[in-house]
């Protein structure tokens, strides 16, 4: 095998190195880090966005002014926003206040050893 | 919202049916994320609003009747035009005739591994599996066992990565063509390698066929 066959057989080898590198360093780039959280995005649903951060639900819904029902509403973001005739970035920041105020001070809870116990008076 | 991002939306408005109807259409060879949606959906099961099994059984279900479609509109479509194409240059049947021999050697691992490996080539491999008139009942059993792993391994991610949907879906359908790139690298690679050896071997046959033997020395 000579002259063009071999060219496109060259060129064809290159592009695949090229096509390995390129989405080895893209998947690189991409990979999930422990302590970078994924950005909040208008397909996210309130419950989703509490499991990603791991902070209770019922902060956020309060925090954007929404009813916590049970089961919660898992509409996007962008479907409440739309009902609550605000902009998809407003709700966003809400919840984003709402996730940096509850990593600071996360409300006093019952550790699971005094849950069990009665209070005494 | 981009089309992954009003996907994603629907998912979680609509649930298994819309994750049913995503993977048939895009096994066919519609590009839709697939992986996106499979890794939301194990992260649903992660939060318990879906059922494993049934997330498993649907969207296998779905993959599995795509590349039945794919491999017909391969097997009654393809064939047809690429016999006529063949008929219009010298010798162009016998080299199809010769292609389907081996295609059908390898195709049942090409079948398993395109399905859950190299992804992006998926979709191809049900044209020429039909084309090729590779046997159904054994375009079926590949077909199923990798659809059945696919979908098991891209849920079981979005389970432990419950909370990094986007970035891992980011990483597996990088992950998809790198693997695409790789198996094109060796391929080619091992191409031109075997095409520089033969080279090779011809120069050295023509070296010692103009080299001078004893008797030329005596004559001289």
């Amino acid at each position: 095998m000579q002259g063009w066959p071999r060219r496109i057989l060259l060129l064809a080898f290159a592009l695949s190195i090229a096509i390995t590198v390129i989405f080895a360093m893209r998947a690189f780039q991409h990979r999930p880090h422990p302590k970078v959280d994924d950005p909040i995005r208008p397909w996210m649903s309130v419950p989703y966005v509490a499991h990603s951060y791991h902070v209770p639900p019922r902060v956020l819904f309060q925090a954007i002014g929404h009813p916590m029902e049970h089961p919660p509403d898992r509409r996007p973001i962008a479907q409440i926003a739309a009902e609550q005739n605000r902009p998809v970035q407003e709700l966003i920041s809400d919840l984003q206040d709402a996730i940096i105020r509850e990593r600071q001070f996360p409300p006093p809870s019952l550790s699971p050893s005094s849950a069990t116990k009665p209070i005494q008076p | 919202m981009n089309v992954s991002e009003q996907l994603l939306a629907a998912l979680s408005i609509y649930g298994l049916p819309l994750l049913f109807g995503v993977i048939l259409i895009s096994s066919i060879g519609i590009p839709f994320p697939m992986s996106l949606l499979l890794v939301a959906a194990g992260s649903y099961v992660e939060q318990g609003d879906m059922k494993f099994w049934h997330v498993i059984a649907l969207a296998s279900a779905a993959a599995i009747i795509g590349d039945q479609i794919g491999y017909l509109i391969g097997r009654w479509g393809g064939r047809h035009f690429a016999f006529r194409i063949g008929r219009l240059f010298k010798k162009g049947e016998d080299s199809l005739k010769r292609a389907e021999e081996t295609a059908r050697k390898w195709e049942g691992m090409g079948v398993f591994l395109s399905r859950w490996l190299f992804t992006p080539l998926g979709p191809w491999l049900n044209l020429t599996s039909g084309f090729t008139e590779y046997p159904w009942h054994r375009f079926l059993l590949w077909d199923a066992l990798g659809q059945v792993l696919w979908v098991i391994i891209y849920v079981c991610v979005g389970r432990v990565f419950s909370d990094r949907v986007q970035a891992m879906s980011e990483v597996l359908g990088n992950l998809a063509w790198v693997f695409v790139g790789a198996l094109g690298a060796v391929f080619f690679g091992w191409m031109l390698w075997s095409s520089y050896r033969s080279l090779g071997s011809t120069k050295n046959n023509t070296e010692l066929d103009a080299e001078p033997s004893v008797a030329d020395y005596h004559t001289t």
